[in-house]
């Protein structure tokens, strides 16, 4: 229970007095709290991705052959495919995406919880790939979800695929608890469709900075 | 935001469902349980599942556990390869053909090359035939450990384990085939004429000791399922595809020789050196599920068998045909050709118009998983959901073929 | 009896002759595609007829319907039909030409199952009918798809992609 002020009138003088948690107020500025509390769930977070079993075509199998044991994707915490978007962090959209198949991806896209990414493997969910002007393709998956990794390839090695992975992982650690009002902007501009697509974004645990955008 | 929350409105698969489903109800075949009527559950198994091997739809009527009747839908993942064809050069589509059936890269290259070459009369050179059956064969060996493997991983979340072994055992072939062609599954290897690179030095025989481990590999597969009674339970007697569907439906492949058909286009049809190797065709009486994956496990012992041959027999000389070194630009005289070959999965066939300029005028696919899966409601009928399942994985579906 | 390919020996000659003789006024053009593969044409009217007498042949009946390609030639349209014998293990390839205005065949799907999504792809990508087809809806694309991609004046809708 968050310890504010109304609570601490009420509770006795002495407990009150060695009561040293961290109080909602604390979150405020970016200070040593949020910057432990940014560590601790940042850590968890992008070492424990569980990825969208969302392969569509050929890269799919590239993905498969990544979990497999030669190419172990469980050392980087990544093994656990959930086939349900409810449970899942992560869509790696592996394949071509076409006009029948986008409303698909946008409903699943939106039925994962927040926080989620996505990562666009290989060229056809980039930019169309070799199919880039088929009458039928979507040219590209940042058409239909914001896409957080692009991974070029046809078909990303599985190696390509966890350099893509360790994008995202350094990415993910670059998620804040502060405000971001008192978090230094150095790139403001956000994709038009990142704000209507996400949606709001809850204050606790969820916001973007670009405070240090070290590769 | 509204439209999520709007009541789903069936879309034309699901309506055509509800509509048998009423149309069953009026002429009284319902379902009945001690008297009282029992509504049919439609289930949507949508294009994103993890059993249905790529973005395969499937509208399951349920009768309980009891699958009553399927429509599959495709279509969601039309590249609109045929339409690709009149707009790419012959020589700029090769690797589009790869990613027909992304999981036999070599073999689909193979049709269409020879197809061309059928239609421009062009010669190759004999080392170049021996090249090409290598690697179609290593390709089916490869095909098959993904076939078997994701198979048993259909029946059970837990059967992944025989897929971790069989995938272990493809990482070792499609090494070689990097090694020859520069990529690991899309290999843009073929040309008109041969192929591009000759065998790097030492290939052969690396090959060769990868080739005769293939025995154990297949001893390995099958001490790891078909003792287990549980296996053998939900395989035996299931999914019957008879002689009869084989002929009428057009079933080409392992699926029809599971079922007792000696139909494999490297006998009954041969092209390139097939008539001078030796090997058996694999065959099986039942024609259930149980039989087409051992068809699978004992066409990878074959196929090692005639990797072997190929690379004793291997004379030296030229990879391509030297005029065509560098065909940027091909242009076959005006004609059509149908060519068909033994893919992994069936008779993969290209039917292929020219009419004399450097774009194909018309390609069109014959494609076997596309054939294939027109069988399905029929076999998945009156079995439960979970056994449908194993059934739909044993016929072996690649979508990137179903769809173009 | 387990089913046999190529049980009945027959040259590929031997067999277009027999096909020429026993369907004189129907298959045109009948010629010779080495190795496997007779090529012949097929009026339209009499496709329902001919497919069950090739269906019911003695001997060496066409009883594996392979494939259905449409093809668009400018001035009409074209189905292929593409067939196999099990017994003779020969082809037969049959040329259907479509006139444009009344694009509109008889189906084959009643002698050969196999022919059910063939027709209805031939349907969805080139826009011929098939008459007496129990189910004919568009296959690969959207159900609501405007137009038909694989004909040579195909003009792509801007309707057809709400995801640009």
């Amino acid at each position: 229970m968050a310890l504010t002020d109304e609570v601490r009138r009420r509770l006795p003088e002495s407990i009150a007095a060695r009561l040293s948690y961290p109080k909602l107020s604390d979150f405020e500025r970016p200070n040593v709290i949020t910057t432990t509390a940014d560590l601790v769930f940042n850590w968890a977070r992008s070492h424990s991705v569980f990825p969208f079993q969302y392969g569509l075509a050929c890269c799919a199998i590239e993905m498969l052959s990544s979990g497999f044991a030669r190419f172990d994707i469980a050392r980087y915490g990544m093994e656990v495919f959930r086939p349900t978007p409810r449970q899942c962090d992560l869509m790696i959209v592996a394949g071509t995406v076409n006009e029948r198949m986008a409303p698909v991806l946008h409903r699943l896209y939106e039925q994962m919880a927040e926080p989620k990414w996505v990562i666009s493997m290989g060229a056809c969910a980039t930019s169309g790939g070799p199919f880039y002007d088929g009458y039928n393709v979507v040219n590209g998956v940042d058409k239909v979800v914001p896409v957080d990794v692009y991974i070029p390839g046809c078909p990303p090695r599985p190696e390509a695929l966890f350099d893509g992975m360790l994008q995202l992982q350094r990415k993910i650690q670059q998620l804040t608890f502060a405000p971001p009002e008192h978090v230094e902007q150095l790139d403001a501009a956000d994709a038009p469709w990142r704000a209507s697509a996400i949606g709001q974004r809850a204050r606790f645990g969820g916001r973007v900075s670009r405070k240090r955008l070290t590769p | 935001m509204d439209e999520l929350f709007a009541p789903t409105v069936p879309d034309e698969a699901m309506a055509l469902a509800l509509d048998r489903v009423r149309r069953g109800a009026e002429t009284g075949d319902v379902s009945e349980l001690d008297g009282l009527a029992l509504d049919q559950v439609i289930l949507n198994m949508g294009p994103q599942h993890p059993a249905t091997h790529g973005v395969l739809r499937l509208v399951v009527t349920l009768d309980g556990e009891v699958v009553r009747d399927v429509i599959p839908v495709v279509g969601y993942l039309h590249r609109c390869k045929e339409k690709l064809a009149e707009k790419r050069t012959y020589y700029q589509y090769i690797p589009i053909v790869d990613r027909t059936e992304y999981m036999a890269g070599m073999n689909c290259e193979w049709t269409y090359v020879l197809a061309v070459e059928e239609l421009a009369g062009i010669e190759v050179p004999r080392r170049a035939e021996f090249i090409r059956v290598i690697m179609a064969e290593l390709n089916r060996i490869a095909s098959h450990h993904v076939a078997v493997g994701t198979f048993t991983a259909d029946l059970s979340p837990l059967g992944t384990a025989m897929a971790f072994y069989t995938f272990r055992d493809r990482e070792k072939i499609l090494d070689l085939l990097e090694e020859a062609a520069g990529a690991r599954m899309m290999f843009n290897y073929f040309r008109f004429g041969g192929v591009r690179f000759d065998l790097p030095p030492g290939w052969e025989q690396r090959c060769r000791e990868l080739m005769a481990e293939v025995p154990k590999w297949t001893d390995e597969y099958r001490a790891l399922v078909e003792d287990n009674a549980v296996f053998l339970s939900r395989t035996i007697d299931k999914g019957v595809i008879s002689q009869q569907d084989v002929v009428d439906y057009a079933i080409t492949g392992p699926n029809a020789r599971a079922s007792g058909v000696p139909h494999d286009l490297r006998r009954t049809r041969p092209y390139s050196v097939y008539p001078e190797l030796d090997f058996e065709l694999c065959l099986a009486d039942h024609g259930d599920v149980f039989d087409r994956y051992k068809v699978r496990v004992d066409e990878m012992l074959q196929s090692a068998r005639i990797v072997q041959q190929c690379l004793d027999m291997m004379p030296r000389g030229p990879v391509q045909e030297g005029s065509l070194r560098a065909p940027y630009v091909i242009t076959p005289p005006p004609g059509s050709a149908y060519i068909a070959q033994e893919n992994p999965r069936g008779e993969y066939g290209i039917y292929i118009v020219s009419d004399g300029s450097r774009y194909p005028y018309r390609l069109k696919y014959r494609d076997p998983c596309f054939i294939n899966l027109q069988l399905l409601p029929k076999l998945m009928r009156g079995n439960k959901i979970a056994d449908a399942v194993a059934i739909g994985g044993s016929i072996d579906l690649v979508l990137g073929g179903i769809d173009r | 009896m387990s089913l046999q390919v190529g049980d009945i020996e027959i040259g590929l000659a031997e067999f277009a002759a027999r096909l020429e003789e026993r369907f004189a006024g129907e298959l045109t053009d009948v010629a010779l595609q080495p190795p496997v593969t007779v090529v012949a044409r097929l009026a339209r009217e009499k496709l329902a007829e001919v497919a069950r007498r090739l269906h019911d042949l003695d001997e060496t009946p066409l009883d594996c319907l392979n494939l259905i390609s449409s093809v668009d030639n400018v001035g009409s349209l074209e189905c292929v039909y593409h067939l196999y014998s099990f017994p003779a293990n020969l082809y037969l390839e049959l040329h259907v030409e479509v006139p444009r205005g009344t694009p509109v065949v008889d189906t084959v799907s009643d002698v050969w199952p196999a022919a059910d999504w063939h027709e209805r792809e031939a349907w969805d990508m080139m826009g011929i009918r098939f008459r007496g087809h129990p189910d004919l809806r568009r296959i690969l694309l959207k159900d609501d798809w405007i137009g038909h991609p694989l004909r040579k004046d195909y003009v792509d809708d801007v309707r057809n992609h709400p995801y640009v």
